[in-house]
């Protein structure tokens, strides 16, 4: 039988790829599939224990945060292109105009 | 003219933002005006000041942001009404003698904000107010300092500016919590300082916040070991820095000393005497020690500043109303008199542009007015009977005498050792025969400089002969201080330290 | 009569801020005028008022104004006048006014003449105030004042440049005056702390109330306050080992060493004594060592007046030698024989100087002895009244000293000192060599300065007139002996030989006498016919320490001010520079430092920023955990 902590492990190994994807990977691409998959774990926690507890607003949540995604894709993509125009790279060892 | 206070306060900052506009050749007059007429607002404050009234005289309070008790709120006492008028004074006097022409109009409308600060911090009862106006003096000094200082004005700017304001940010922290235990107490939030009076707090809080308060004062006073900033200050100050400095900035961190500490922690006050009067011994002795060994004129009388804030700070610890008056006299003449040694080292400043000794030696030959007034200083300075160092200087050791003889005679060895600096800077400086051939030449004082000098001259041999308009005001104070104080102590120790006077005895 | 307390008080003080008015301005003989006549005036004024309180018995107490008033301290400007201040007084005004005459003279050529009217007259006012207060704290004023007087005088030739110690022992004068100021502080400490003392035990500074509470004070307490007292004493008196300042303000111009340095500033430490009689009284101990210590004073000064070339260093150890004799007599419990000895002292001893004055005029300030001789030719009136004071000096009757001196001798013998009625003895023996030596190899013999080019000539007349008064002083003080007895102990504690000793007197006295003729008989045979020196004995280990001074100036030289030198230094170069603000500076640069390597991190590279949140995720979390796991 699969429980709510099968569904909280998952969601916890999503997360951890996501996390390392985040940490490790150099291309702003990558990053950003890396943030999708912590958003995605997200939403299966969400959407797990919302149906444990037979709560909507857990699922509601998890629609909100769909559509953020989908939203933040659209925009950052957008900015991905832009900055892949100006520089001609996304690789981000080569973008440290912030360094200090 | 009820709102006297806040006339003081704020006429400084008025003229200062109009000052603006004034034209460059005309704002030295200007300024000078203005500080005459804040010398005189100043002097109008004493002759209403009603002498027997122990209490907070000319009270102003506006509520600014009563959620959190934070008032407008300004008082004077006898305590500080005089350190008032001097700050006017040396302000006025400081501005008379400024011989730079560089950006004068930047120095004259700094000095009139310091003014505005400083005036501030000694009439404001409100933590809150006191904090702003104490921090903003840093301001206009940091850039008095930095702007028409010596070669290393910016490191020692920087390093007077940090320094200080560390420890103030210290005190801001005790200033909250003391604020944080009365809204705890009372229920009511309140930054006034008459009523964190009425709060008695158990003796270990009293232990922490004297500490806090205490690392804010004495980085401000300064004492030993936090004294370096000092000799730096003052040594790549202008002449008008380092009169103000001297004469004023100082003394708010001996005045925070009696203004908070005593009568907000009385048990961790005299439990605190010890360590104190160890510190005090040290910048006694150790500071005029150094002082002898100065090469530059003006680090002597910095660091002589030092050994002399030591007595004061003595004092303020002797628990009884001769030491505490004496104290605070003692803050008013070495306000006057180091602010004239340090003008009188500009004199010679302005003439040679150098300070040290060995370039000097036969000034009292050729400049025999300046060597007068110099002397005068230099015995006001040591504690000369009919001059007004002695007595506070004597106040003071008699005060903590009762205390402890032996501290009282470690500290007495200043008026051994403050000779010895004293007049070995005067021997090389204006005994022995002219050897440089550019000393020979110089200028006695001039017009200007009278103006300024004449009148401390004046003030010296006034208060060293007949200190009692002054002293009898503050007297009053002290002893309902010291009262208060009694009342409040929880301790033995501090019921048996805390001596009350005959007077204040039969009083209640 | 409180009129002429005034008068005789603020006279000198007018003198003296009338000649500051003229102070930068050249010589103006006016000015000397108008302070002698000041002077004067304040002189006839005392003279009044001892009159007055010696027809009435009685003292006149005035209070001019509240001084110092602070918790329960009230220091009155109050003012005595009674049988010991009147004394003083006369004394102190008498010999003032002489001075200041004497002054017109012999600073004539002087460009500072004004000047030096107006730190005289200043000087004459703080010892006035000095006598006259009523209090302790009036009396530290005037105690202070004359430091500062002193100070002043000795450095008057401010500009003359510092030599080495084998070239003049003192250095140079503004050397000299800062030294006295020294030392008489560290004196002064010990005055403070004394009236500190009494202040908290009786609650007050006035003599009288002072005085009236001592049957209620403790015995520590008492022994206490008379030390401390006796301290303060020992530095305006020159007391050992407090005594090096006196011959080096010898510095100062003659008229200031005869004023200030012999007959009044340097005695204010017996009229310390005297005045606070009531708490000596009772503390035998500190009042045995006081006699004991000026025994020793008396003999270890004399012997350094023993073979010192110096016209004014002998008369200075005379001083200090004398001074010696006067805490004697006052610490065996003799107050009006001290009063006595010091009044007829000032007399003597400040002709003495001012007769030196004369022959350094003449010789154009020539001071060793070895240089002169034969100047009794063209000095005959300087000659005699040097004379007449070393015959009093060395206590030769019917002149003034050998009643005063031998006084005290018979004091210690009454008293059971033998040991100090020894030494006593013994030292007006040397007292008179040494006086006398000086004279005759100053006035007779051969005429040794002239090798030198120098024409000799006699003082102005009116300067030897104005001398006057004190050589018949000298002459005739001691006549007026039982008369001073009669008129001081009606305030001061009697004082009589027990009758043993009363008779013994004529053998005491013979005694005494004997070693006094038998000291001036030795100089005239060593001396009178010119000067014989002998290497041998000037080699000698015994000479060398003398003249050395017991090496004492030397050892406080070596071991007190070059140490404190070394030690200041390290403090401020190694301790206050090194250690306590680099220590501040550390810190600041710790901090600096942190931020600047701290800073590295942004490196403006996502990643890298991504994983600093990743360890600050991480570290948030473990600290949630931890506190969630300990509460």
């Amino acid at each position: 039988m699969i429980g709510l902590s099968h569904y909280l492990i998952l969601s916890g190994l999503l997360f951890a790829i996501g996390l390392v994807g985040i940490l490790r990977r150099k291309n702003l691409l990558m990053l950003f599939f890396a943030t999708e998959v912590m958003l995605n774990a997200a939403n299966v926690a969400f959407a797990a224990t919302s149906h444990y507890y037979g709560d909507l607003t857990g699922q509601m949540f998890a629609f909100f945060i769909i559509a953020i995604a989908a939203s933040e894709v659209a925009i950052g993509l957008g900015l991905l292109i832009v900055l892949y125009k100006k520089t001609g790279t996304l690789d981000l060892d080569n973008l440290a105009t912030m360094k200090g | 003219m009820d709102n006297i206070l806040s006339i003081l306060v704020f006429f400084p900052l008025i003229a200062g933002v109009l000052g603006f506009v004034v034209d460059k050749k005309s704002i030295r007059v200007y300024g000078i005006s203005v500080a005459i007429v804040e010398f005189l607002l100043s002097l109008w404050l004493w002759s209403s000041f009603d002498g027997n009234n122990p209490g907070m005289q000319f009270v102003e309070l506006v509520p600014l942001i009563p959620d959190f008790g934070i008032n407008y709120y300004l008082g004077v006492d006898g305590i500080s009404l005089f350190i008032v008028i001097m700050t006017a004074l040396m302000t006025l006097l400081g501005m008379i003698a400024i011989s730079i022409e560089r950006d004068i109009k930047n120095l004259i409308l700094s000095l009139l904000f310091l003014e505005m600060a400083m005036v501030g911090v000694f009439v404001s009862l409100d933590a809150i107010i006191f904090y702003l106006f104490w921090e903003f003096s840093l301001v206009p000094m940091l850039y008095i300092i930095g702007a028409w200082g010596g070669p290393l004005r910016i490191y020692a700017s920087i390093k007077f500016f940090l320094y200080t304001f560390t420890g103030s940010l210290i005190m801001l922290v005790g200033m909250l919590f003391m604020a944080y235990l009365y809204q705890s107490v009372s229920g009511v939030w309140s930054f006034s300082i008459t009523d964190w009076y009425a709060l008695v707090l158990p003796v270990n809080y009293q232990l922490w916040l004297f500490v806090a308060f205490f690392l804010g004062f004495a980085i401000k006073v300064p004492m030993f070991p936090f004294h370096t900033w000092l000799p730096y200050a003052h040594g790549q100050a202008p002449t008008i820095g380092s009169v103000i400095l001297a004469a004023v900035l100082l003394k708010m961190g001996t005045y925070g000393f009696v203004r908070f500490s005593l009568p907000l922690f009385p048990d961790a006050s005299v439990m605190m005497i010890m360590p104190i009067a160890t510190i005090s011994i040290i910048m006694i002795i150790y500071t005029a020690m150094v002082a002898y060994a100065q090469e530059d004129i003006k680090q002597v009388i910095a660091y002589s500043s030092v050994s002399h804030m030591g007595v004061i700070v003595l004092g303020t610890f002797a628990m009884n109303a001769e030491g505490v008056s004496g104290s605070i006299f003692l803050m008013l003449s070495h306000g006057i008199v180091s602010g004239a040694l340090f003008l009188l080292v500009g004199v010679i400043y302005d003439r040679r542009h150098t300070k040290l000794m060995s370039e000097f030696g036969g000034l009292a030959s050729v400049m025999p007015k300046f060597a007068v007034i110099f002397g005068f200083m230099l015995m006001a300075s040591v504690g000369l009977p009919l001059t007004i160092g002695f007595v506070g200087e004597f106040l003071v050791l008699l005060g903590f005498y009762h205390l402890s003889p032996i501290v009282t005679i470690l500290a007495g060895t200043t008026i051994i050792l403050g000779a010895v600096y004293m007049l070995t800077l005067y021997k090389r400086t204006f005994f022995g025969p002219v050897t440089n051939e550019e000393n020979k030449k110089l200028n006695d004082l001039d017009g200007k400089e009278m103006i300024a000098l004449v009148p401390l001259v004046l003030i010296v041999v006034w208060l060293g002969i007949y200190p009692k308009p002054v002293l009898e005001p503050i007297d009053n104070s002290v002893k309902s201080l010291l009262t208060f104080m009694e009342k409040k102590a929880q301790t033995p120790l501090a019921k048996e330290k805390i001596t009350l006077s005959q007077t204040s005895k039969e009083a209640e | 009569m409180e009129k002429y307390l005034y008068i005789a008080l603020f006279a000198p003080l007018a003198s003296s801020l009338f000649a500051a008015l003229f102070g930068m301005s050249p010589k103006k003989m006016f000015v000397g005028v108008i302070a002698s006549i000041l002077l004067g005036i304040s002189f006839l004024a005392s003279v009044v008022l001892a009159l007055y309180v010696n027809q009435t018995g009685e003292g006149i107490h005035v209070t001019m104004m509240e001084w110092i008033g602070a918790g329960d301290l009230l220091v009155p400007f109050g003012f005595l006048v009674d049988q010991v201040s009147v004394t003083m007084m006369v004394v102190v005004t008498l010999v003032s006014t002489v001075v200041h005459i004497y002054s017109i003279g012999y600073m004539d050529h002087d460009k500072s003449f004004n000047r030096f009217f107006s730190y005289l007259s200043a000087f004459v006012f703080s010892m006035l105030v000095l006598v006259m207060s009523d209090n302790f704290a009036g009396l530290f004023i005037g105690w202070e004042g004359v430091g500062v007087c002193s100070w002043l005088l000795i450095g008057f030739w401010y500009h003359k440049p510092d030599v080495s110690v084998e070239e003049n022992p003192s250095i140079s004068p503004s050397w000299a005056a800062n030294e006295a100021f020294i030392v008489n502080r560290i004196a002064d400490l010990g005055m403070l702390v004394g009236i500190f003392i009494l202040f908290w035990n009786t609650g007050s500074l006035q003599y009288d109330v002072v005085f009236a509470q001592i049957p209620h004070l403790s015995e520590a307490v008492l022994v206490a306050a008379a030390t401390a007292l006796f301290i303060g004493a020992m530095g305006k008196s020159a007391q050992f080992p407090l005594h090096t300042w006196l011959t080096d303000a010898m510095e100062g111009p003659t008229p200031v060493s005869a004023l200030i340095h012999a007959a009044t500033m340097v005695t204010a430490g017996v009229f310390l004594v005297i005045r606070a009689n009531p708490i000596f009284m009772v503390t035998p101990d500190v009042s045995y060592f006081i006699a004991a210590l000026g025994t020793f004073v008396a003999f270890f000064a004399a012997s350094m007046a023993l073979v010192n070339r110096d016209l004014k260093r002998i008369i200075a150890y005379s001083t200090l030698s004398q001074l010696g004799y006067m805490f004697a007599a006052a610490g065996l419990g003799a107050y009006w024989i001290a009063l006595f000895h010091l009044a007829a002292h000032a007399f003597f001893k400040a002709l003495l100087f001012l007769g030196a004055g004369n022959v350094m005029h003449a010789m154009h300030d020539e001071l060793d002895i070895f240089k002169m001789g034969g100047l009794k030719k063209s000095m005959r009136w300087t000659y005699i009244y040097m004379g007449v004071a070393s015959l009093a000096l060395a206590g030769i009757p019917p002149l003034a000293g050998f009643f005063s001196k031998d006084a005290i001798i018979e004091t210690a013998f009454n008293e059971g000192r033998l040991i100090l009625w020894a030494i006593l003895v013994l030292t007006a023996g040397m007292t008179a060599f040494y006086s006398f030596r000086q004279v005759f190899l100053t006035f007779e013999g051969d005429r040794r300065y002239e090798e030198f080019g120098i024409h000799p000539h006699e003082m102005y007349k009116f300067v030897l007139i104005a001398m006057a008064p004190l050589a018949i002083l000298a002459v005739i003080a001691g006549f007026f002996q039982s008369a001073f007895h009669s008129f001081i102990t009606q305030l001061l504690p009697n004082y009589e030989m027990s009758a043993h000793t009363h008779h013994l007197v004529w053998i005491l006295g013979a005694i005494v006498l004997a070693f006094a003729v038998g000291g001036i008989a030795l100089a005239w045979i060593k001396y009178s016919k010119g000067l014989k020196r002998s290497e041998k004995v000037e080699n000698g280990f015994l000479y060398k320490l003398l003249k050395n001074q017991y090496y004492i100036p030397k050892f406080y030289a070596d071991f007190i001010s070059k140490p404190y030198a070394m030690i200041s230094e390290l403090l401020w170069k190694s301790v206050d520079m090194k250690i306590v603000d680099a220590t501040v500076d550390g810190i600041a640069r710790l901090l600096y430092n942190g931020g600047d390597s701290a800073r590295k991190m942004q490196t403006g590279n996502l990643s890298n920023n991504l994983n600093w949140m990743g360890v600050g995720l991480v570290s948030l979390l473990l600290v949630a955990t931890i506190t969630a796991l300990i509460g």
